[in-house]
């Protein structure tokens, strides 16, 4: 029971980004995307149409690439998110609880202000989007760093509990008068939404909000000294406190920050495409992000590049369907990924473990046989 | 106040807790020897799709369960081999094999059913229940153990048999001692990596149980999603029962409680998502208290 | 060397090689052990003694070499197989499970049972109770091993391998954690096994007065080779010191300048806490002034590490008071204190002296992250003045390893100390504490560390030096305090005691009335 919470704790970034791993990290897209092509023929379907179909339902028309930016920039938010608090050893798996809050704060907050002008209340509401994801992520983090509570599974309860509240609000105390909506809030003022930037497509204006959060966050992390303290803390708490690093703030800072873009994505969504807040404003966005954010070790830059990946995966997915193909066959095609990504290091070192061995034995044997000779 | 506290709420708290007690036995044994295993949830969900399958292709309810252990068994087998062999970061495989799981079960239940959301038919044979005329004239506890389904009882036998198998025999001292001392097992002459797999393989064998239950238990179905993060309550079980089978038992219980609880104020009137809330909420509290009350003990213990 | 008498070798090592994947930690090494025998085997740390004897034991694979016990050959064995061929191993870290009872370790995995399947604990304990008497090392079958203290621990362990029938007996480094009396008490044991039992022991050690004192024959190990064997009567410790070294123990004079100044630390009736919550450090006084180095003489866990730690503000203070250049350091952070003007090497060096995954860079900069010299604002790191004052003490302090870039981990122990060191006294800080500073270093290195300690003394630096190595505190510094149980026990000027007699204040068997 200690032991798998002290395991639990030393889950700390530890490993950097590497030729290498870049290598590994191709050899297992490949696998993967070899892995969905049997499942695709298994189940009676040409793979290669079904790749082809994927490739034009993400890229194929500006419409399509539209909504994969969209979906790319979600990703590659919310994988920041969980970027910033792990590089401080914080694990927030709770940021799908911190979209929901933060989008229902905005939805509520915006159509409060009905009528008023744009330029006040969507910077309100960008305000109260992200102090409602950075309030809910406080309060793990504040059991973390005070009481020592093990947060991944404090953040995994907590998201249930958003949701159902949410829910619960959207349904309950604020749910809309119109007629056919069953559940949701008010619906906005137009003038409040994010402008599209493509035609029927979900890309709003709000991408560059969310490319300027993202150069910050990369900025900070890799480029500033608070960046840096937050690095020596998620590598070694111990060594960062004793070298008079504030180790207990940063990491409620960090983890307010994350929770902070997971409540701006929740904004995003509700401005940029519902207009209202949903139940269904995200299904899972932050787990998806997470991941992107695992596999690329927290590593900005890398979360960028795999975002837009990972968008094509989830939005060429929706082109499958359209010959036929389960769009969940992509979802078996991530996760293989991924298992193959966490398998890496352990594959790898085998590998080289198994190498090195051999190498000493064939020398040794070459002294043993010089030794007999002599 | 009678309509909310009457016996169906007892009832339904079993119901409701013996998923989560047979997936939390599969996670404690895992957390004996080290391993945090929180891709139950995923595991519990795949063999409840392959319960179903089995029911309804086998025409038997013996069927079902056979083919939710061996589905079971295979994520255990997958998930050790990631975790011991290959080393990986089990909380990463964890979120992974939930993903996996959830992928899945939706694809297959499109490919194989031709369906979405939910696959039911009559042709899936349930679990079947038990009943002792004998019982029947004690109060409230009769009709409590009466009529309940075959991994009711299983659990209850489990539970007592996990304490036993974990505190009173050889291979319990190996179990934790593989996860407590690794190397003292190994200087021993046991691997503890033989250990590590053999606790992964049970957890598979729990996640099947659990998994059967869902789908064959009281309903009769699969639906998209239906572990319903049953497997991460799980996990807050284990850790609140700090892995001891017994306290792992009374806390599932609570959680069933509260659960069943809800469900009973939902149906006179209060909203039902605020009461959803009440099992997550109530860990998080849980958590904090084990972690006050053990700061608390030593505390008395420097002062003594 | 000595490796005659073919016939009565119990356990004889074959152009042994073992080559990790960044060393070749066990270089073609052949020795023959003799049964009923005491062999010790010594050499610094990081020669290769603990691999050899895993080796033997069935932890480590040899990639090179053939291995006999009692004439028969094992290969790829386990440690199973090992202990089947009668190979006991009692290791440094002890291979118990805290939460276990005495006889639940003695008896794991040979478990009696009950009914086939339950686990019979009075057959257990009273299996227990036997040995205890067989071999009369007095321990409580029924004990938590958790609640024993190091020397019960050891004895459990040599129950254990007792118990699993092994004639001979590895012991690594077996006395590091144990006070004199254990350290005698342990010996007596391995008399009696020896006499009695005919027993052979393979004692690993690095104290060269225990060779002397124990074994019948000594092997001499240096950076992976075995470099003689002796027997101990024809070799005296001076002698082994200088096969370990390879070369002879000859230390340069260090100079001292005469700067003592006011006091910079002051600890006054100080009371702190360990980790299990009991007192550790129970009322301690004393004052190191400037330009002078106090030297902390102790047997480990008594004190002296939580008293390094209390004064830097990794532990609280719970009673007492502790002035740093005159001001208290109740209740503030590490930071706090560093700003006050205090730098530290701290005893552990993996875990809290430096950032293993982070670059060597990395760690040099560590502290100084907001200097307006390196951040501009304090907060844009310039990366240019960073790598090019990384660069400088790499050079400067003769860091040997892949670049400044590497991550500190692929240093070795000595070279990641130096990193600390480099790191600490570049702060300029006018206190140091210096704990343990040439733990597991080679003589280079610790040489090296301790001329830069002597120039901090010399340049006016307050320094409170808490080592385990005896001869580091008597040739560093002016004034020695003696601890046991979290008190002082003696004071003395640098030549006011002896080497000899200083073990009598540090075991408690004496202490002093008035403070020097």
């Amino acid at each position: 029971m200690k032991k798998t919470l002290q395991a639990l704790l030393a889950l700390r970034p530890k490993k950097k980004l590497n030729g290498e791993y870049l290598l590994s990290l191709g050899a297992s897209i490949l696998a993967a995307l070899l892995v969905g092509a049997v499942i695709m023929l298994v189940s009676g379907h040409n793979p290669l149409e079904g790749y082809r179909a994927m490739l034009h339902g993400a890229l194929g028309t500006q419409r399509n690439l539209g909504n994969t930016l969209a979906k790319s920039m979600t990703l590659c938010l919310t994988a920041l998110a969980m970027a910033v608090a792990a590089r401080a050893g914080i694990f927030n798996v709770g940021g799908e609880g911190q979209l929901y809050l933060g989008a229902i704060a905005s939805a509520l907050v915006g159509a409060a202000l009905s009528g008023m002008t744009p330029w006040l209340v969507v910077p309100l509401c960008l305000l109260a989007a992200a102090a409602a994801g950075g309030l809910y992520a406080f309060v793990p983090a504040w059991l973390k760093v005070r009481l020592k509570v093990n947060e991944v599974i404090t953040t995994i309860m907590l998201n249930s509990a958003a949701i159902y509240f949410c829910t619960f609000l959207a349904n309950g105390p604020f749910k809309t008068d119109e007629r056919g909506i069953a559940s949701g809030t008010a619906q906005l003022d137009a003038e409040f939404m994010f402008p599209k930037l493509i035609k029927l497509s979900n890309l709003t204006s709000a991408i560059f909000i969310a490319a300027v959060l993202a150069l910050l966050v990369w900025y900070v992390m890799q480029r500033t000294s608070v960046g840096f303290e937050l690095k020596l803390t998620g590598q070694n708490p111990r060594f960062a406190s004793y070298m008079g690093i504030k180790t207990g703030r940063l990491a409620l800072v960090s983890m307010v920050v994350s929770g902070a873009i997971c409540g701006l994505c929740g904004m995003f969504e509700v401005f940029g495409l519902h207009k209202r807040f949903v139940e269904t404003v995200s299904s899972e966005f932050y787990f998806d992000g997470m991941l992107v954010a695992m596999i690329m070790r927290y590593d900005p830059l890398g979360i960028v590049l795999m975002s837009l990946f990972f968008g094509v995966l989830k939005i060429g997915a929706m082109g499958m369907e359209t010959v036929g193909i389960p769009s969940e066959t992509i979802l078996i095609v991530e996760s293989i990924i991924i298992f193959f990504m966490a398998a890496e290091s352990g594959i790898s070192r085998a590998l080289r473990e198994k190498r090195a061995r051999r190498r000493a034995r064939r020398q040794s044997e070459i002294m043993l046989e010089k030794g007999a000779g002599a | 106040m009678s309509d909310i506290l009457n016996l169906g709420l007892l009832q339904n708290t079993l119901r409701t807790a013996t998923p989560v007690i047979l997936a939390a036995l599969g996670v404690l044994m895992t957390d004996h020897v080290g391993i945090m295993n929180i891709g139950m949830d995923g595991m519990m969900l795949t063999s409840a799709f392959f319960a179903v399958v089995g029911s309804y292709y086998l025409g038997s309810w013996v069927g079902g369960v056979a083919a939710a252990l061996i589905a079971g068994l295979l994520l255990g087998i997958f998930f050790a081999v990631f975790v011991i062999k290959f080393r990986s970061d089990e909380f990463i495989i964890g979120v992974a094999l939930n993903i996996f799981a959830g992928g899945l079960t939706v694809f297959l239940l499109r490919s194989m059913f031709g369906v979405k959301g939910a696959f039911s038919s009559p042709d899936i044979v349930g679990l079947p229940t038990f009943s002792m005329p004998w019982l029947e004239k004690i109060p409230v506890i009769g009709p409590l153990l009466n009529e309940n389904t075959l991994l009711v009882y299983v659990s209850w036998l489990l539970v007592a048999l996990c304490w036993a198998l974990i505190y009173r025999t050889p291979w319990g001292f190996w179990l934790r001692a593989a996860g407590e001392h690794p190397e003292s097992l190994r200087s021993a002459g046991i691997s503890p990596e033989k250990m590590k797999y053999e606790a992964s393989l049970l957890c598979g064998v729990f996640a099947g149980l659990a998994g059967a239950h869902l789908s064959l238990g009281y309903l009769t179905m699969f639906t998209e999603n239906m572990s319903a993060s049953r497997g991460f309550i799980a996990v807050a079980c284990v850790i609140f029962g700090a892995s001891n089978p017994p306290r792992v038992f009374a806390a599932a219980l609570l959680f069933g409680f509260i659960d069943a609880l809800g469900m009973r104020l939902q149906s006179v009137g209060f909203n039902s998502n605020l009461t959803s809330m009440a099992p997550y909420v109530v860990t998080v509290v849980m958590m904090v208290l084990v972690v006050l009350r053990a700061n608390h003990r030593k505390k008395k213990l420097a002062r003594a | 060397m000595d490796n005659s008498g073919r016939a009565d070798a119990i356990v004889r090592f074959e152009h042994i090689s073992m080559q990790f994947p960044t060393v070749l930690a066990n270089d073609d090494i052949s020795l023959d052990i003799r049964r009923g025998e005491v062999f010790a085997l010594v050499g610094e740390n990081g020669a290769g003694k603990s691999t050899l004897m895993n080796i033997l034991y069935g932890l480590y694979q040899p990639t090179g070499g053939a291995l006999y016990v009692k004439g028969k050959k094992l290969a790829n064995h386990s440690p199973g197989q090992a202990i089947a061929a009668g190979i006991g191993m009692v290791h440094q870290h002890f291979m118990l499970v805290p939460s276990f009872t005495v006889a639940q370790n003695i008896m794991l995995s040979r478990e009696p049972r009950r009914s086939r399947f339950f686990y019979d604990f009075r057959a257990a304990e009273a299996r227990v109770r036997d040995l205890v008497r067989e071999y009369g090392l007095a321990v409580e079958p029924g004990a938590r091993v958790s609640q024993l203290s190091v020397g019960l621990q050891q004895r459990v362990e040599i129950l254990k391998t007792l118990n699993r029938g092994a004639d001979v007996l590895i012991l690594d480094e077996p006395t590091a954690v144990l006070t004199p009396q254990e350290t005698d008490e342990l010996f007596e044991v391995i008399r009696r096994i020896v006499r009695e039992k005919q027993m052979t022991v393979i004692i690993i050690t690095h104290k060269l007065y225990e060779v002397m004192a124990i074994s019948d024959r000594v092997g001499v190990m240096r950076a992976g080779r075995l470099v003689g064997v002796h027997d101990t009567r024809s070799v005296n410790e001076r002698m082994l010191a200088s096969m370990m070294v390879g070369r002879e123990m000859l230390f340069s004079q260090l100079d001292r300048a005469d700067t003592q100044g006011e006091a910079a630390i002051e600890v006054e009736n100080l009371q702190v806490l360990d980790d299990r919550g009991l007192c550790a450090v129970n009322g301690i006084s004393l004052s190191v002034r400037r330009g002078e180095i106090l030297g902390v003489a102790a047997i480990e866990g008594n004190g002296q590490s939580e008293l390094a730690e209390a004064i830097c503000g990794l532990r609280p203070l719970r009673g007492g008071d502790i002035r740093v250049l005159g001001r208290s350091i109740r209740g503030q952070t590490p930071g706090q204190i560093r700003a006050i003007g205090l730098s530290h090497i701290p005893e552990d060096r993996l875990s809290t002296g430096v950032s293993t995954p982070a670059s060597i860079s990395d760690n040099l900069l560590a502290g100084k992250q907001r200097r307006r010299e390196f951040a501009l604002g304090g907060l844009h790191l310039r990366r240019r003045a960073i790598h090019a004052y990384a660069q400088k003490i790499f050079e400067k302090f003769d860091i040997r390893g892949a670049g400044v870039d590497a991550p500190a981990a692929s240093l070795s122990g000595g070279n990641m100390q130096k990193v600390v060191v480099a790191r600490e006294f570049s702060f300029d800080s006018p206190v140091l504490i210096v704990a343990q500073p040439s733990r597991g270093v080679d003589i280079g290195a610790m040489e090296f560390i301790h001329r830069c300690i002597i120039e901090k003394r010399n340049a006016g630096c307050a320094i409170l030096l808490i080592s385990a190595d005896l001869d580091e505190v008597f040739r560093l510094s002016d004034r020695i305090v003696t601890l046991y149980e979290g008190r002082v026990t003696g004071r003395f000027p640098a030549g006011g005691i002896k080497k000899a007699d200083i073990g009598y204040y540090m075991t408690g068997h004496r202490q002093q009335e008035a403070s020097v």
